[in-house]
Order: C-alpha cells, then sequence, then structure tokens
C-alpha cells in the first residue's frame, strides 16, 4: 500500500513536471512515435512485399519434391574380375542408367496416403527443343497427371490463354509458359514440333499460354499429359521422373524428405533447399529493416536522454528539497522514470496509431507490375507480431535512456546543493 | 527515556576537500522537546556543518546523534529519509519551494509522503497551517508568483505539515528585510510556545539569538557557551 502511495506521489509530481515543461515532453515523445511510425511502416511494406515474392515463388515450388541422377558406378568391372585387390580406376564416366522413378506410380499412390500431404503428383520431366517456323527454342517439357498437377501448382488459373484442362482431352496438346510463346511468335491453336534428345520429332498443339510471374519457368516451362510425353520419349506408362508434393505444413518438408528418400531410395529436396537464396535474401532484408529501426530507435531514445538529463540539471534543487522533506533516493528515481515511461508509453502508442495508419493508406495504392501479375496493390502485411515488437522495442529504449539520468537524479547530494 | 529530543555526543566531523580540515570538535549538547534554540557563530565556524549533520542528510561523521531517542549513526539512507519525514521540518535561508506547484501542493508534499492522513485530511491540515500563518490566501498560486516573506512562511508551514520532533532552519530569515524578518521570527516565537515545538534555528543574527531559550555558540568548531 506504501509502495503504491509512494509511486503514485512521484507520478504526480512527475506530471507536474512534464506540465510545466510540456513542449520539451510533446517533442521528446514526437520523437518516440516517429521512431515507432517509421519501424512499423518500413517492416510492413517491406516484409508485405517479401511474403509477396515467397508466395508467388513458392506456390510454383513443391515443397518436397523426389527425383533420380546419374551416378557414378560404385563397384567396377576391375573389380568383379579381381575382388581380392585394390583396384584404383581414375575419372569414372556416369553410369548408363534410366532416370526414372523405380515404382514411381506406386510410391505416388502410398504418398497420396499419407495425412500430411495436401497433394502429390508424379510428373515426367524432359529436356526438349521447340521448333516454329525458323525458330528453335530450348525448354523443359512436364509430362503430367493434369489434375494433381493443377492442386499442386493452381495452374488452370494462371493460364492466361486458352485451358488448362484441355491437355486431358486433346491429344498431342500442350500449355507453354508466356515468355517461351512470345519467343516462338506461337499463339493458342498453333502446332510447333518438338524435338526430344534422341532426336525424334513429334508435333503438338498449343491450347493455353500461363503466366507465373516468375521469368525462369515461364521462359522455359511447358505441360503436357504424361502419357504423351511418356511416347514422346518411347518408355512405359509407369516411368516418371520427379514426384512432388505440397505438404499441410511446409516446415515438416526436411524431415519427411528424409524419410522418404530412406524409404524408396530416391534423391529428395525440399523448399528450403531450393530456395536457399531467396531465404537468404529475407534474412538480410530482415537485418537491414531492424538495423534501420533500431538506429532510428536509438535516436529517439537519445533524446529522451536529453530532455531528462537537462531537466535533472535544472531541477537540482527541487530534488535537494525533496530529499530534505524525507523523500528517498527510490522516490527521486521514479519520479523521472516515470517520465522517460509515460513518454515512452504515449511515444509508442501513437506511433503504432501513425505505423497503422500510414501502412493502411500504402496497402491501397494501386500497383500494376508485369511480373507480379496477381498483384493489384502495394503488399503490405498487418503482423501484430511486428506491432508487439514496435512497442516493446519503443518501452525499453525509452526506460533504458530514462535510467541512467534518473539514477544521476537518485544520486543527487542534497547538502551540496542547499548549501550553496 | 528523557525528554531530550536532541542528544548530540562528541561529534566530530572532517572535510578533505580542498584539504584535510577539522570542522567540528568533539561537539556534545541536548535539547529539551519545546526548547527554542539558536546556533550561532561567524562564517566558517561549522555552524551549518553541523545542522547538515543533525538533519540526517550528512552521514560522514564521528560520534553520536539521537533524535527523539533514536541513534542516526549508521543508519541506512532510506531510512533516514523516512525517519527526516516524520520527525524533521527544514526551512531553508532561500525559501526554496518547488516553483511549479501551487502553494497548498508544496505545503502538502511531505506529508503525502508520509500518507499518514488520507488527502482531504491532508489538505485541511495544510490549509490550517496556512491561515496560521496568514497566508491561506495564496494557497493556490503558484509558489513562484509570491513575494520572499511571502515563500519563506510557505516552507515554514511545509516544515510544519508532519509535527514532527523538530524544525530546523538554516538562516531562516537570513535573505528576508527586518519587516518579513520580523514575522517569521515571531512566527518561530509562536510556534515555539504555543504549540511546545522544538526549533533549531542557525543563524548569526544577534537579536534572534538572544530571545532564544538556548544558544549553542560555535567557534572554530568548538562549543563555547
Amino acid at each position: 500500500m506504501k509502495f503504491l502511495k509512494d509511486k503514485k506521489l512521484a507520478a504526480s509530481v512527475a506530471f507536474t513536471h512534464m506540465h510545466a515543461k510540456i513542449k520539451q515532453t510533446i517533442i521528446a515523445t514526437a520523437g518516440v512515435a516517429f521512431g515507432i511510425t517509421v519501424f512499423i511502416f518500413m517492416v510492413s511494406f517491406i516484409t508485405g512485399s517479401n511474403d509477396y515474392m515467397k508466395n508467388v515463388t513458392f506456390e510454383q515450388s513443391p515443397h518436397l519434391r523426389l527425383y533420380n541422377e546419374a551416378k557414378i558406378a560404385e563397384k567396377t568391372t576391375i573389380d568383379k574380375v579381381y575382388p581380392t585387390s585394390i583396384n584404383i580406376v581414375h575419372h569414372l564416366k556416369p553410369k548408363e542408367i534410366l532416370l526414372n522413378l523405380k515404382d514411381g506410380k506406386k510410391a505416388v499412390q502410398e504418398i497420396k496416403k499419407d495425412p500430411r500431404v495436401a497433394a502429390v503428383s508424379g510428373s515426367v520431366v524432359n529436356q526438349v527443343f521447340f521448333r516454329f517456323g525458323s525458330s528453335s527454342i530450348n525448354g523443359k517439357v512436364n509430362g503430367i497427371e493434369v489434375e494433381d498437377e493443377d492442386k499442386l501448382f493452381n495452374l488452370a488459373k494462371k493460364t492466361v490463354e486458352g485451358s488448362f484442362k484441355d491437355l486431358e482431352v486433346v491429344p498431342n496438346s500442350m500449355v507453354m509458359g508466356v515468355s517461351l510463346a512470345k519467343k516462338l511468335n506461337a499463339r493458342k491453336g498453333d502446332r510447333l514440333t518438338v524435338t526430344t534428345e534422341e532426336g525424334e520429332n513429334f508435333s503438338v498443339l498449343v491450347v493455353g499460354i500461363f503466366k507465373t510471374g516468375l521469368s525462369n519457368i515461364d521462359q522455359q516451362e511447358s505441360y503436357a499429359s504424361l502419357a504423351t510425353v511418356q511416347r514422346f520419349l518411347n518408355v512405359p506408362a509407369s516411368y516418371i521422373t520427379d514426384i512432388k508434393m505440397k505438404l499441410y505444413d511446409m516446415e515438416e518438408a526436411p524431415e519427411m524428405s528424409l524419410a522418404l528418400q530412406k524409404r524408396y531410395n530416391y534423391l529428395g529436396s525440399d523448399w528450403k533447399k531450393d530456395n536457399a537464396a531467396l531465404l537468404d535474401g529475407e534474412v538480410l532484408r530482415n537485418l537491414i529493416v531492424y538495423g534501420v529501426a533500431t538506429t532510428i530507435l536509438l535516436v529517439a531514445g537519445f533524446g529522451i536522454f536529453n530532455i531528462l538529463t537537462m531537466m535533472i540539471y535544472e531541477k537540482m534543487k527541487d530534488i535537494a528539497i525533496l530529499k530534505a522533506m524525507g523523500f528517498s533516493d527510490t522516490d527521486v528515481r521514479w519520479i523521472f522514470l516515470t517520465q522517460a515511461l509515460v513518454i515512452g508509453l504515449i511515444g509508442a502508442i501513437t506511433g503504432l496509431l501513425f505505423g497503422f495508419i500510414l501502412s493502411y493508406a500504402i496497402s491501397k495504392v494501386p500497383y500494376q507490375s508485369d511480373v507480379m501479375i496477381t498483384l493489384d496493390h502495394l503488399p503490405v502485411s498487418f503482423n501484430p507480431m511486428y506491432y508487439i515488437a514496435g512497442f516493446s522495442f519503443g518501452i525499453l529504449t525509452t526506460i533504458f535512456s530514462g535510467l541512467i539520468p534518473s539514477r544521476k537524479a537518485a544520486g543527487v547530494d542534497p547538502i551540496s546543493i542547499l548549501r550553496g | 527515556m528523557d525528554n531530550n529530543v536532541l542528544d548530540v555526543k562528541n561529534i566530530n566531523k572532517f572535510f578533505y576537500q580542498p584539504e584535510e580540515l577539522h570542522v567540528l570538535k568533539d561537539v556534545s549538547f541536548t535539547v529539551k522537546k519545546g526548547d527554542f534554540v539558536s546556533i550561532t557563530g561567524k562564517s566558517g565556524s561549522g555552524k551549518s556543518t553541523l545542522l547538515y549533520l543533525l538533519s540526517t542528510m550528512d552521514t560522514d561523521f564521528e560520534g553520536s546523534i539521537k533524535i527523539a531517542g533514536k541513534e542516526m549513526k549508521g543508519m541506512s539512507n532510506r531510512w533516514l529519509a523516512s525517519f527526516r519525514n516524520q520527525h524533521i521540518g527544514f526551512v531553508f535561508q532561500f525559501h526554496y519551494l518547488l516553483p511549479e506547484f501551487s502553494v497548498i501542493r508544496n505545503v502538502m508534499l511531505p506529508a503525502l509522503k508520509l500518507a499518514k492522513y488520507s488527502k482531504e485530511e491532508i489538505e485541511h491540515n495544510a490549509s490550517e497551517l496556512l491561515k496560521l500563518l496568514g497566508i491561506q490566501d495564496q494557497a493556490n498560486k503558484r509558489a513562484s508568483l509570491l513575494s520572499g516573506g511571502q515563500q519563506q512562511r510557505v516552507a515554514i508551514a511545509r516544515a510544519l505539515i508532519n509535527e514532527p520532533s523538530i524544525v530546523m532552519g538554516d538562516e531562516p530569515t537570513g535573505n528576508l528585510d527586518s519587516y518579513n524578518t520580523a514575522i517569521v521570527f515571531d512566527l518561530f516565537r509562536k510556534l515555539s510556545s504555543e504549540r511546545g515545538q522544538t526549533m533549531l534555528i542557525v543563524t548569526h543574527d544577534d537579536d534572534f539569538a538572544e530571545q532564544s531559550d538556548k544558544t549553542i555558540h560555535l567557534a572554530d568548531g568548538k562549543v563555547t557557551g
């Protein structure tokens, strides 16, 4: 009770001080508010764009991917002949193997039953040449189960011309990336020639053109039905080279990837490995945001520090009188700490408010981009975490910058001042 | 327990800056409850130093100081602050009010700190004191707007609000003209005789000293009479 009364009294003295120095108090508060506003605005805007980029990329990339790769044979022929001696063969060539996943179709069926998996699709990926008229461009064709793949990547929605579902019904049909089509000068309804690595030519019909917003995909990828591509390659219907899946919780991907690799003896990769550059970039961008915001808040903190220190020099006499009256060192410390706290609190709340208003305003600014086709307004994140972080950081800065002057005030020796 | 409000035994005080100086030498005396005591002496005789030791704000001394039967030597700052709040009222040479606060709030502050009574009671007591000192009409003015004599009376009211065992003054009339000096002096007398308030006043005003119950004269750090 006594404790509370002491704090209340200290606060009332603090308020009287602030009232007497209302201009400086407002300036200090505005400093904190400005710091937090900028922090909220920058973080919201930058993470908003980050998240948007991430979503675009991740939507087009599977969480988990199983594939096969040409390997160097572990045992050479010479080992078979001389099994007991140590044989060294320099510069081995890769083994000639089929790049398909053994029992891939069965694996797809099994993975489909896993409750953690949201969607899975088996496909054949192959390098081909597209020829249309005299132009010949290198690209990739994905042989897919149309429905499964659509579940994975929402391709039907990204088809800007024609229809993605036509792949299923029109024989020898193909959907291609918008940049690839532009380079070939191909449109929907055009027939073009696909040349495989083995040199065989097939004629296909372009039934659609898609746009993902990711240039490396739009420039070289195309889709055809699984059966079509298997026929190009002259392989059986069980032949698939890639299994792609999306999980309900993408954080589980690295762990699941290891388990599946072990179980099926395929190679595997997850979104974290595939997008390491993007994720690293995000960390760097966050570092920059937090660095700038911290600097701004530190400057605001120095403002508070300055004002309180000046206040204490002006109030030396008052502090001495208070102490002579029987105010303890702690009471005096609280008087000045309360001022810092009030400045911090009001500054932080106004800062959050203005930060929100500014972020909201910018999120309404129309923005058209050729690359980010699904974007119509500037992307802004409204994650409450940033508001909590901004608030806590603002309060912490003010407490720290109030602490040193308050301690100084508490340590004032009343006699040296009262004696003059 | 005797009725000595103040019991000072063998106080020695040294200053080390700018060079070692023996300021108070074996000072001993007692003050009875209700006494009006003056401490006199030339400047540099150590009278202010003595007062600040008695005020408990200066804790660096040898010897013993007992106020209201309690030993001050060796107590913590926090304990001394709360003791000061309850038992000692202070009047300084330069009135030293808190300039941003109203007159009545200046008077109330020590009592609010003590928190023995409710705020309403404290306010009532404070205005009673202001009435006693003849400045009740100034109660809601800001302290900095009052004249010197008025401010000093406010300071006296503030010193009295917690009904302290002892009121200490460091040349409380030193900064006032003769008219105000007379008012303040009469007030001290009146409080001492009517309310039985113990007073311990440092002064170099001989008239002031002559009219006190007891005078402690310091010369070169020693009590001489």
